[in-house]
């Protein structure tokens, strides 16, 4: 009993400290040297950056769903914050795992849980923008609209720039070399794509076929 | 069997009765051959009770002229009105033109020849009527190459279009007219066959002027792209990008022509012509005054809609036919859509191959071809409000447009235009929260900003106190605040002074 509450309390030290909180906004004001260290110091914490793309993914659901109709073109009975749940955590180890397995052939330093933090942490201004845009569309008329999208628009920017310090720094990498990484991540992406559905076909293909014996027998016999 | 009678008997007792009673009278969902919809801001589907119902089928043997039923109508292909209320048809097949009474009981009268100059001439296969209105009947008859035009009152020829001259016409081009149409200036516009440069216009003395309204190709990137990289050979053989041809046409009381088209990507298969042969009909909130918006699928009946005839009806509302899938859309002048029915099948109200609408008193009246019939829709309680809605609309007169647009919502919640109308109401009357609420189930952008605005200016007024006091509170808060951190930072610093 005791010893499940300590080993409880150490994850939470471990993952959750207040330091690790702290460093997430360093990091945020000082990509360059918080992503460095999050690699060397292990600064960072994999579990706040899981939580970070769930609350992305949560704050895009609110904002499709709750955005002022003048600025939302989106059917709300069309808005399912479960699915866009799993897509958005989809997409994320899909990112991870295709950057990780071009990375790993490229000298990049970055492990698996360096990537994932990068990848997570960068997810922060979308957090902190959506939000506030999507109560600011509530206050605005047909031709302020700039303001909810000038907001946005920052936010996209400023997790795009995290997301390439945070690759370059974890990895080493110069600039040039994350922009070629980061494409050729989005070709292993799509290749992942393309073998898993692959393998989901042959699956249904062997079901069916062993489906097809069973009945063959149960009419037989 | 004695019970099913009395049964329905009684049924039929009971109907009349609540239809007597009711407020409303439009005929149930079930009893309909067709299933009435609309769609809606985000171009889905909505079902709506039916605008027109089916009130009836008229075949030629049925008909009675002087005491001889004139026999059944063979292939016939187009059927207009006079500004007298009778309707001519074009009965191809039987190479005549049959005039009915408004209420389509009686015939009054069966053009089959005509006095050419002294010689009995006759037509064959007239495939377009029009009456102009000079009361001068105009005939597309298209085998003999020419448009007969005759007095209604005498039958008396007033004159042939026939062999027009150009020199923009190709050498050796045969004139066959399909559809006619005349204006308030007595110019002829024609639809011939294989002609895709325009609609044909004619002075009133039958000379040919040019074309009208052509369409224009629509090539795209791609096409482009590919027409470069391929080698002339190859571009000889490809298909031509030939524009599509007009199917039906209608004149205006102002004299626009509409005129339309089957259009391959289910866009635009109307067109509203100026005199200049300019299109400008606005297309409303979806962009689309072409039929059906979800059209995919692989199957003969998915496919963009195929408009094959217009009727301008009043105050900016037109119809269009789809010989795809039997279905008539309604419009206003912006272009909205405002309701839709009929479709395929072999009931009374389906057709199998419309040909041909025309708009008669509050009825609209479709020709089918294939079944060689008229059918006859009569407005029903929910599409009477819509079309007085609009013609009031129409005119500018949007306060008493409100009344029928709330009646429009006690039958059909989500019609949006309803909604938008009595919003536009509320903002007039500066009630503009209400307005704001119905604006937005309008879904209309423009004007739920203009109430979104004053509302906001409202409270921000109203609340002009609060807010002023609660900025200073918090400035005047943090300037204090700020002060005293200050001083306990400076405290700290001089501790650490001493103690360091």
């Amino acid at each position: 009993m005791d010893k499940n509450i300590s080993e409880e309390n150490s994850f939470i030290k471990k993952y959750f400290s207040s330091e690790k909180w702290k460093y997430l906004w360093y990091t945020l004001s000082h990509p360059m040297d918080g992503f460095y260290w999050i690699r060397r110091k292990d600064k960072g914490s994999v579990p706040i950056a899981i939580l970070l793309v769930v609350c992305f993914s949560f704050c895009f659901s609110l904002n499709r769903y709750l955005a002022s109709f003048v600025v939302n073109d989106i059917n709300p009975r069309s808005v399912n914050s479960l699915s866009e749940l799993g897509g958005v955590l989809l997409l994320y180890v899909l990112l991870c795992v295709g950057n990780w397995s071009i990375t790993c052939l490229m000298n990049g330093e970055g492990r698996m849980k360096d990537i994932s933090i990068a990848v997570g942490y960068a997810t922060l201004p979308l957090i902190l923008t959506f939000i506030p845009a999507t109560i600011i569309s509530r206050a605005i008329a047909a031709d302020e609209e700039s303001f909810y999208y000038m907001i946005l628009a920052v936010g996209i920017a400023y997790a795009v720039i995290l997301l390439l310090i945070g690759i370059m720094q974890v990895h080493n990498y110069t600039l040039g070399k994350t922009l070629i990484t980061l494409f050729l991540t989005l070709i292993a992406v799509f290749i992942i794509i393309f073998l898993m559905l692959l393998l989901l076909n042959l699956i249904s293909q062997v079901y069916t076929f062993f489906y097809s014996i069973y009945t063959e027998l149960i009419f037989r016999a | 069997m004695k019970i099913k009678a009395w049964k329905s008997v009684l049924a039929g007792t009971l109907a009349a009765l609540v239809l007597s009673l009711s407020f409303t009278g439009s005929v149930s969902a079930e009893d309909l051959p067709y299933n009435p919809y609309a769609y809606d801001y985000w171009e889905d589907v909505v079902h709506t009770p039916a605008a027109y119902e089916p009130a009836g089928m008229i075949r030629g043997g049925d008909l009675l002229y002087n005491g001889e039923s004139i026999g059944a109508f063979i292939n016939p292909q187009d059927l207009c009105k006079s500004e007298d209320g009778n309707i001519y048809v074009a009965d191809t097949g039987n190479q005549r033109i049959v005039v009915l009474n408004q209420n389509m009981t009686e015939v009054i009268n069966i053009y089959t020849t005509f006095d050419n100059n002294g010689a009995e001439d006759s037509f064959n296969m007239p495939t377009g009527v029009c009456v102009s209105s000079k009361n001068w009947l105009y005939i597309a008859d298209s085998m003999n190459r020419r448009v007969v035009i005759l007095d209604i009152a005498t039958g008396e020829l007033m004159g042939i279009v026939e062999n027009p001259q150009s020199d923009i016409l190709e050498a050796g081009y045969v004139f066959t007219p399909l559809k006619v149409s005349v204006d308030y200036a007595d110019r002829v516009y024609c639809i011939a066959q294989n002609m895709f440069e325009g609609i044909m216009v004619f002075e009133a003395n039958g000379e040919f002027t040019g074309f009208f309204g052509t369409i224009e190709v629509q090539i795209s990137l791609w096409e482009k792209f590919w027409r470069r990289l391929a080698t002339k050979e190859e571009r000889s053989k490809s298909q031509l990008f030939i524009p599509t041809e007009f199917t039906g046409i209608d004149v205006d009381s102002d004299g626009f022509v509409y005129a339309t088209n089957i259009d391959l990507e289910g866009l635009q298969a109307v067109r509203r012509l100026n005199p200049r042969g300019e299109d400008v009909i606005k297309q409303g909130e979806n962009e689309n005054v072409g039929g059906d918006l979800w059209i995919e699928g692989s199957t003969d009946y998915a496919g963009p809609s195929q408009i094959t005839d217009v009727v301008y009806r009043d105050k900016g509302i037109f119809s269009l036919l789809d010989r795809k899938r039997g279905r008539i859309f309604t419009y206003d002048h912006e272009g909205n859509l405002l309701y839709i029915f009929g479709g395929l099948g072999t009931q009374i109200g389906t057709f199998m191959a419309p040909a041909a609408i025309e708009s008669v008193g509050n009825q609209i009246v479709v020709l089918d071809s294939n079944r060689a019939a008229i059918f006859c829709f009569n407005e029903t309680e929910y599409g009477r409000l819509i079309n007085e809605a609009v013609r009031l609309r129409y005119d500018g007169d949007e306060t008493q447009a409100v009344e029928m647009w709330r009646q429009v919502l006690i039958l059909n919640e989500n019609f949006e235009l309803a909604n938008s109308g009595i919003g536009k109401a509320y903002l007039t009357a500066k009630d503009n929260e209400t307005a704001m609420y119905y604006l937005r189930l309008g879904m209309n952008r423009e004007y739920y900003s203009i109430a979104f605005k004053r509302y906001r200016n409202d409270i921000l007024k109203a609340n002009l106190n609060y807010i002023l006091t609660g900025m200073m509170v918090i400035i005047i808060g943090y300037l204090v605040g700020s002060k005293i951190v200050k001083k306990k930072k400076g405290i700290q610093k001089e501790e650490d002074i001493l103690n360091g």
